[in-house]
């Protein structure tokens, strides 16, 4: 009924490997697309950047970190890092003058060179091993950000981010900020989108379900991987630098440290590996629910009249964040992509499916 | 370089480091039953930490009574993981396993955060804080308590895992469905694994308590932890003791040669070096299986 | 009639269906008996659903999302369907399952013992340990060597014996003969038929390789597509011309206007 697929025939390859083989798939896209250019006039704009646009920005971020776990199927546990990577030079290089669209891809360069590293270790091990080599990987990028201060300004410093300025405009406005977030968030989801279609993408998949098969069929595994952790660095990077430029607004260590790649990881998993759509529900779960669950509690509280200890409050984010991470996968191991796969795939009949029982 | 010096660095490294162990084999005891990363390890040492506190101080119970009733809290508490959440996800891929445990430990951290504060607290075993005496050496006591734990968990556990039980998780590792083919419980047998590393989890966080102090810190251990069991071999409880002894004294004394160097703060770093050298050259460590190949 | 089969079976399998993750029917239908200390055989080509079938059995499909969706198992009179696998085992049902997967990290001394029932005595393990040793006296002699690096007989061998600790009444085989040479597989089936002979042990065995199954079992069932599509006792099958030239390589040779003749017919069989 919703999804109609009566009347959608694919009788070429070019239209079965289209981007959105359903229409009511496109409809949908661009009725969400056209909401998110009409955000800044709809929504607050406390809420338009305290909430949406990072969640824009994570989404993009996740989506790099996907490529690899979901389509590689490379374990990374050292995502932060590399955002911080992209983070630091792209703001080391508009203080020297370099305009920021240029500072931005040489962020996202840099990002992947040493992003690139982590594919040496991916080279050599999966799995688990993968996991814990990038997590060390991790812990010495912390130790040199922390520990250089021509970098980071040495430990418990910040630097102040440039005022971000594209295509020659200055860029101030809370408005402004969220296009450019929705600008990137929408070109690294055309990109994903589209890396399913071509022989790139098919390559990763084949990696990640067996390289020593893909190396059978003529897949060279060592150079699709390093392109796999490339490629999602520079989106790291980018996301990193964005995020810094127009949400924190000044760059820490801290906002990059292994807590945080952990974050992204289960941004990635709790949406869906390989998933889409999934990365932009498993960010607005971890990303939002804890605060609003807090926001909750905090009301709760005070409509009961019953004093909760701050200590409590300050704490009870993280003992939900843990939560949902466990529930959704004891749930649906692949996802809120799966979940809501589930649901289209009902809706996709409805209700002639149920005609038929 | 002064020899005596160097001797009490490597002596005391060797201390800190069967403490590291201690906190390994609770990761090393999950793995070696059921082949998956027990990444929960920091938040379960935490947990088991303000356990016996919250029995001691206020319950205001004996510590002698507290430590035991808060492994058998633990040793329920390991079983319910694996009931409520870890049932579900056997014979899943490592990532998600991976990042439940991960989920777990964010979990477990900030529930216990959230009902006892974040103020650190302290344990006070009653161990003397003055230092022993071997030769020329000082050795802190409270170090010398727990290294004898490890190495008593260690005898422990070498004899379990030669008794049919210890045998028949050994299997479990090996091979899911031939478990169940042979009737072995697969569920009764990982969730024994964890109740068995949520009871570790509770002596390494006493000890660490007693050291550092009982707060968020505890969880901290996992990178070292981690390291150590790498280092070890994730399967070989032998293999804990002695990477435990080995990254604790190359963790003491190079610190020393590194800290003025790079202006402190090196240990974090070797950790991580080790940890990557490791799995890059000898990932099944020390001595861990090797996984077998036959065509 | 069928009430007194239903008394001389130790296994009664009737029209078991089995979904696997809620949408693959794997098999439609299959009823199996096996005799009190008979040898029984399923035939069948790659995913016709003969292990599938023992999975059903063992209850082994929970571990791949499967499971019966219609029919009911009867183990010695007892409803099984629902049980757990380790109930079943414990009744005395034990599955050797496909790929001779031993316990590779153990000794295949230590396999018997991981496989050997809590409640059973020290005492009472080192005889039936030995009892094995003396069908499978190559086991015996490499007791202490990593299972792993076993040959693939001896693997077998230490499945079979693996099964045997766990003191089952009905032995179920997948594929034991499967990458291995005829004379192991000769030896193989030798011991499982000494072991059926001597002990009255009922063996249900899945296998690919008809010619050697049919010479040691007293009937066997031919399953395609998840039905049974024949069933009969030994000899009737191997004298049935399509069981001949399908599955024991008899005959003329195949060929393909053959091949498609007896799909058709298969089809009007189930």
């Amino acid at each position: 009924m919703f999804y109609r697929l009566s009347g959608v025939y694919h009788s070429s390859l070019i239209s079965d490997s289209r981007m959105f083989k359903v229409p009511a798939d496109r409809n949908l896209a661009v009725f969400l697309l056209l909401i998110g250019l009409a955000a800044p006039f709809i929504l607050p704009s406390l809420y338009l950047n305290s909430y949406i646009l990072p969640w824009l920005i994570w989404t993009a971020a996740a989506l790099g970190l996907n490529l690899v776990t979901g389509w590689a199927g490379q374990l990374h546990l050292g995502y932060a890092a590399v955002m911080a990577v992209g983070a630091y030079s792209a703001i080391h290089t508009v203080r020297l003058g370099v305009p920021w669209e240029i500072a931005l891809i040489i962020g996202g360069l840099a990002a992947s060179v040493i992003g690139s590293l982590f594919a040496f270790a991916a080279l050599r091990v999966k799995g688990l091993y993968l996991a814990l080599t990038t997590l060390a990987m991790q812990f010495v990028m912390d130790w040199v950000l922390t520990h250089s201060p021509t970098i980071s300004g040495g430990s418990h410093a910040s630097l102040q981010a440039p005022t971000l300025a594209l295509l020659g405009q200055q860029i101030t406005s809370d408005a402004g900020y969220y296009y450019v977030a929705l600008g990137w968030c929408v070109l690294v989801t055309i990109f994903m989108l589209n890396l399913k279609r071509t022989g790139l993408g098919r390559a990763l998949v084949a990696v990640r379900e067996k390289d020593f098969a893909a190396a059978i069929l003529g897949v060279n595994s060592f150079y699709y991987k390093i392109l796999a952790f490339a490629a999602s660095s520079f989106i790291a990077g980018v996301s990193g630098a964005l995020l810094v430029a127009t949400f924190y607004f000044l760059a820490a260590p801290e906002q990059f440290s292994v807590n945080v790649s952990i974050q992204v990881l289960a941004m990635v998993i709790v949406g869906g590996l390989g998933s889409i759509i999934g990365s932009y529900f498993g960010v607005a779960l971890i990303l939002l629910v804890p605060g609003l669950v807090n926001g909750l509690v905090v009301t709760a509280s005070e409509e009961l009249g019953m004093q909760v200890n701050v200590e409590t409050l300050a704490h009870i984010p993280n003992a939900v964040y843990g939560a949902l991470i466990v529930i959704i996968l004891m749930i649906e191991p692949l996802g809120l992509g799966k979940l809501y796969g589930n649901i289209r795939d009902y809706l996709m009949t409805w209700p002639f499916d149920q005609l038929r029982k | 370089m002064d020899w005596v010096f160097l001797s009490e660095l490597a002596i005391n490294g060797a201390l800190t480091g069967l403490l590291y162990s201690l906190f390994a084999i609770g990761l090393v005891l999950v793995y070696k039953a059921s082949s998956v990363p027990n990444l929960a390890q920091g938040g379960l040492t935490m947990v088991g930490a303000y356990v016996v506190l919250a029995l001691a101080r206020d319950l205001g119970m004996p510590l002698w009574l507290a430590i035991p009733l808060a492994a058998v809290v633990m040793f329920g508490l390991g079983f319910g993981i694996e009931r409520v959440a870890l049932r579900r996800l056997a014979g899943r891929p490592v990532v998600m396993i991976l990042m439940l445990t991960l989920g777990l430990d964010i979990f477990l951290r900030g529930t216990t955060l959230a009902i006892s504060g974040g103020t650190s607290r302290s344990m006070e075993l009653g161990v003397s804080y003055e230092p022993l005496l071997l030769g020329d050496i000082f050795i802190s006591r409270i170090h010398l308590v727990g290294a004898g734990v490890a190495l008593a968990l260690f005898v422990a556990f070498i004899v379990f895992f030669r008794t049919r039980t210890g045998i028949k998780l050994r299997a479990i590792a090996d091979d899911y469905m031939a478990s169940w083919s042979v009737g072995i419980s697969v569920e009764r047998g990982v969730g024994l694994s964890w109740a068995l590393a949520s009871v570790v989890a509770v002596a390494a966080g006493v000890i660490w308590g007693e050291i550092q102090g009982v707060d968020q810190a505890l969880s901290l251990l996992l990178l070292k932890g981690l390291t150590v069991a790498v280092l070890g071999g994730l399967d070989s409880i032998l293999g804990a003791i002695v990477a435990g002894i080995i990254l604790g004294v190359i963790e003491n004394v190079g610190a020393e040669f590194l800290d003025p160097l790079v202006g402190g703060g090196s240990r974090e770093l070797i950790v991580a070096a080790v940890l990557i050298l490791t799995v890059m050259i000898r990932p099944h460590g020390l001595f861990g299986r090797h996984d077998i190949e036959r065509v | 009639m069928q009430e007194k089969a239903q008394g001389q079976s130790i296994l009664s399998m009737n029209s078991i269906e089995v979904l696997y993750d809620n949408v693959m029917l794997a098999i439609k239908g299959v009823s199996v008996q096996v005799p009190k200390g008979g040898m029984v055989a399923l035939l069948g080509s790659n995913g016709a659903g003969k292990s599938t079938t023992l999975k059903a059995i063992s209850g082994l499909l929970k571990a791949e999302r499967g499971h019966i969706s219609r029919g009911e198992i009867k183990f010695d009179g007892t409803d099984i369907t629902e049980m757990l696998a380790q109930k079943r085992v414990e009744m005395g049902i034990c599955h050797v399952i496909e790929g001779r997967r031993v316990f590779e990290h153990l000794t295949p001394d230590e396999n018997l013992t991981a496989a050997a029932p809590m409640g059973m005595s020290r005492s009472e393990l080192s005889v039936q340990k030995d009892k094995i040793y003396d069908y499978f006296p190559r086991l015996a002699e490499r007791r202490n060597s990593q299972a792993g690096y076993l040959s693939g007989g001896e693997q077998q061998m230490l499945a079979i014996g693996r099964a045997l600790v766990t003191q089952p009444s009905l032995l179920m085989l997948d594929e034991p003969s499967l990458g291995l040479a005829p004379f192991l597989v000769a030896e193989i089936f030798g011991i499982l038929q000494k072991i059926n002979r001597e002990e009255g042990l009922s063996v249900l065995l899945v296998e690919q390789n008809a010619l050697a199954a049919l010479e040691i079992v007293s009937e066997g069932y031919l399953i395609e597509n998840g039905r049974v599509v024949m069933h009969g006792t030994a000899e009737a099958l191997k004298s049935n011309s399509d069981i001949q030239e399908f599955y024991l390589g008899g005959g003329e040779g195949t060929n393909f206007h053959n091949v498609k003749h007896y799909s058709r017919r298969k089809r009007w069989l189930s």
